[in-house]
């Protein structure tokens, strides 16, 4: 009787697992954690890497990184370069212990701003409309705007608390977020689709952030994972991901370049399917999805690994196994 | 020119060549009342409030450097001075029709007018005390006294306040100035040190007007600090002398900070027992959380109060509460811990506007924080912090003994301020929000639909000649 180690039983498991529908229901629940959790008292800080809106006060169960980090940034400049901004390098700590557990995988598995954007996917594609596609050329250019967000989520606060710009300038970005409308919607609370007329800066601040939730809420539509291709939080992300503990690996000698990787990725990243000589194979754009991993059909040509220790192997079973549940990838 | 002017007049008044008949017609009353000293100098007239204030700080500068350099100074004027020509404006400034303000400079004797006529709808929320009951001010200014017990002012209540009396200047009233100035409010205090607060104690029944509250000799004073994580009973605070205006005492941990400035004096065969309190709620993002919890839930009151105002906290009020205009805020009157019924309890609002109700029978009180702050839409300000000013009173037949002097009623008064913003109705729309995000939302996905159909090539059947 030779049965096979049980730890193996479970890898060939974990490989084979229907993992559109995993990635579903952790979706959800990871949404309905942060925008609900607040309702039971789950109050996971203020450090998150990804949006789980502050704004939204009733629900949250935490608050996203980047709304203490305009206001720690936009202080007065007497109190920015003191002792006092001890706390800015304490917060970044925070945020990024909590980044290194899963990298970019927040965006691809618990981002509820995400989950929206493939929820929002899913209409389209259940509606029989077709997606689209940046060309190459689009791409190189528009990659570059998540940088530019960055810097100036930095640079803006620094500008009011220097007194160079308006206090209704703050927190820039998370004026334009979409999330700061959408989310709080989740638990009634419309109060963010407003216009603020107390002052010039203010209504130009508002009027841009409903224009740019509109843009999402069509561009969502149209084009999947529409926003995290300008998302700051995956810059600020991908700079700081050497030390995270959830890598994707690549082995381009068994990768036959099928483009099955590439077919399925939201976020059109082409390197995924064509590099075949870097390991590590997340770029900027990646969200960490796995699903690049799960269409796979070579055995440990792409891998997700933990702390070293390969998690979610690409294997033939898997896929053919997926194939034949009629897996909706690329659609 | 207009400061050459008062010069003028001023050097005239020190000379003693007019009198101090024609100094009820000089504009400007700080140089009407410069005596034998050379007229200080004041910012121009159409300075903005930043100007001013920059100009008042640079003198106060000079005058330090000058202090410390033992150089001859021109010296402040002093608190009778000041009482006078705030009279002499109010007197100036008392709308046609409205009684004028009386020797102690009543501020509050136009801003009642104001608040009865706006009261009128609600008339069977006022009170109607009879004689035997009049209030105690009324009844101070029968008797030409301050109601001020304890201290002494410009008249009416005593108040403890986190911003001192603006400084006479009447464009600086109703604008960002006044209350707003935050000139001692030294939230964040040293740059690496705690947290610290200021307060000023003050005089009068508008929060505006009201000035310094004075030390009144004949009362007994005391001044109570309750820390969060203090004992119940407080902590005596040094009484204010040697002409200090304020007192400042540090938070260094979060939670709510009561200040309760108590004075007793006996006025004939009645007691006047005074309690100004003021609430300060230090919170902060960080720190310990446990520490939040505990100073969000824990009491407010400090039993060994005679009088004290408490406002009532709604049960989903965050740290960082805010009171906005058109919001209902309950008040709760005490007396040694214990509900006082059937107190009069008075709202004045940060222009003077007032309401009077009476508690029931658990000590509770609600007013409705009306909007008045209408400045001209360039000048509005989302973030404009108006002042409001509650003042309970209840008279008790009580006997006693106060300095061996024997007493056979009490009239107690209560005092609280707070604050209260624009309500973000008065500048947030929803229509345009909704508007525009539909418009962008329909022009958007026109866009695309149009960009794709003028993409979709038309279908063209090719046939191919097999034979």
């Amino acid at each position: 009787m030779s049965a096979k180690p049980v730890l193996q039983k479970v890898r060939d498991a974990v490989n084979e697992v229907d993992f559109n529908r995993f990635r579903f229901w952790f979706q959800l629940v990871a949404f309905v954690l942060f925008v609900y959790g607040g309702y039971l008292a789950i109050d996971l800080g203020s450090k998150l890497p990804f949006f789980s809106c502050g704004y939204n006060q009733e629900g949250r169960a935490g608050v996203c990184y980047l709304l203490p980090l305009q206001h720690q940034l936009g202080r007065n400049w007497a109190v920015l370069f003191s002792i006092a901004s001890l706390s800015i390098l304490t917060g970044f700590l925070g945020f990024a212990l909590w980044f290194i557990v899963l990298n970019k995988g927040w965006c691809g598995f618990v981002c509820p701003l995400g989950t929206l954007q493939d929820w929002i996917s899913a209409l389209r594609r259940r509606l029989g409309i077709r997606f689209s596609n940046y060309t190459h050329g689009q791409f190189a250019q528009l990659t570059k705007i998540k940088f530019v967000l960055l810097a100036l989520i930095i640079l803006i606060p620094l500008g009011v608390g220097g007194g160079f710009f308006s206090h209704d300038m703050s927190p820039p970005f998370c004026l334009i977020c979409p999330a700061r409308m959408i989310l709080p919607i989740f638990t009634g609370d419309l109060s963010q689709f407003t216009i603020d007329f107390s002052s010039k800066t203010a209504v130009a601040m508002t009027a841009l952030g409903i224009s740019v939730t509109a843009l999402f809420l069509v561009g969502s539509f149209v084009k999947k994972r529409f926003f995290c291709f300008f998302c700051p939080m995956s810059a600020l992300h991908y700079l700081i991901s050497k030390p995270a503990l959830l890598k994707l690996k690549k082995d381009g000698s068994k990768c036959t370049r099928c483009g099955d990787c590439y077919a399925v990725c939201d976020m059109e990243i082409k390197e995924i399917a064509d590099d075949v000589t870097t390991t590590n194979i997340m770029t900027d754009d990646c969200t960490l999805c796995l699903k690049c991993v799960a269409s796979c059909p070579e055995t440990g040509a792409l891998k997700a690994t933990f702390a070293g220790i390969p998690i979610f192997v690409s294997t033939e079973a898997g896929f053919i196994k997926r194939m034949n549940k009629g897996c909706q990838h690329g659609k | 020119m207009k400061a050459l002017v008062s010069a003028g007049l001023g050097l005239l008044l020190s000379m003693g060549l007019v009198g101090g008949v024609l100094a009820e017609g000089v504009t400007d009353e700080h140089a009407a009342h410069a005596t034998s000293e050379a007229p200080r100098a004041r910012p121009p007239e159409n300075a903005t409030p930043e100007e001013k204030r920059a100009f008042y700080q640079k003198r106060a500068a000079e005058r330090a450097k000058a202090e410390a350099a033992g150089e001859p100074v021109a010296p402040r004027p002093s608190e009778a001075q000041i009482a006078e020509w705030r009279a002499k404006r109010e007197a100036r400034e008392a709308p046609a029709g409205a009684p004028a303000a009386d020797d102690h400079g009543h501020g509050a004797t136009p801003a009642k007018g104001r608040g009865e006529s706006g009261t009128s709808k609600s008339a069977q929320d006022k009170a109607t005390p009879d004689k035997a009951a009049a209030k105690p001010e009324e009844a101070a200014r029968g008797s030409g006294r301050s109601a001020g017990m304890g201290m002494r002012g410009a008249g009416g209540a005593i108040w403890l306040s986190d911003s001192p009396p603006s400084r006479g200047d009447a464009s600086a009233r109703g604008g960002m100035g006044g209350m707003s100035g935050m000139g001692g409010m030294a939230m964040g205090g040293e740059r690496s040190g705690p947290p610290s607060k200021r307060l000023w104690l003050r005089a009068g029944n508008d929060p505006q007007k009201s000035g310094f509250a004075r030390e009144d000799a004949e009362a007994e004073s005391e001044t109570l600090l309750v820390r969060p994580q203090g004992p119940l009973a407080g902590e005596t605070l040094p009484p204010l002398a040697d002409g200090k205006k304020n007192l400042a005492f540090e938070m260094p941990v979060q939670g709510y900070y009561r200040v309760y400035a108590s004075s007793r004096k006996l006025q004939g065969e009645t007691l006047n027992v005074s309690v100004a309190k003021a609430e300060i709620a230090n919170f902060s993002h960080g720190g310990d959380e446990e520490e939040r919890a505990q100073a969000l839930t824990a009491p407010r009151i400090l039993e060994s109060a005679p009088i004290e105002i408490v406002r009532e906290k709604a049960p989903d009020e965050k740290m960082f509460f805010q009171l906005k205009s058109g919001d209902e805020q309950a008040f709760v009157v005490l007396q040694k811990g214990l509900p006082v019924q059937g107190a009069r309890v008075r709202f004045v609002s940060h222009e003077g506007w007032s309401k009077e109700a009476v508690s029931d029978e658990q000590g509770r009180v609600s007013f409705q924080v009306i909007r008045d702050y209408f400045p001209a839409w360039d000048d509005f300000k989302k973030r404009f912090k108006a002042s409001y000013l509650i003042i309970a009173e209840a008279n008790a037949a009580e006997k006693g003994v106060f300095k061996d002097q024997p007493y056979s009623n009490v009239r107690y008064q209560a005092t609280l301020a707070g604050s209260y913003y624009p309500s973000p109705d008065d500048y947030r729309s929803y229509a345009w929000g909704l508007g525009i995000g539909l418009l962008i939302v329909l022009f958007c996905g026109s866009a695309v639909y149009l960009y794709r159909r003028r993409r979709v090539k038309p279908f063209q059947e090719v046939r191919f000649d097999e034979r």
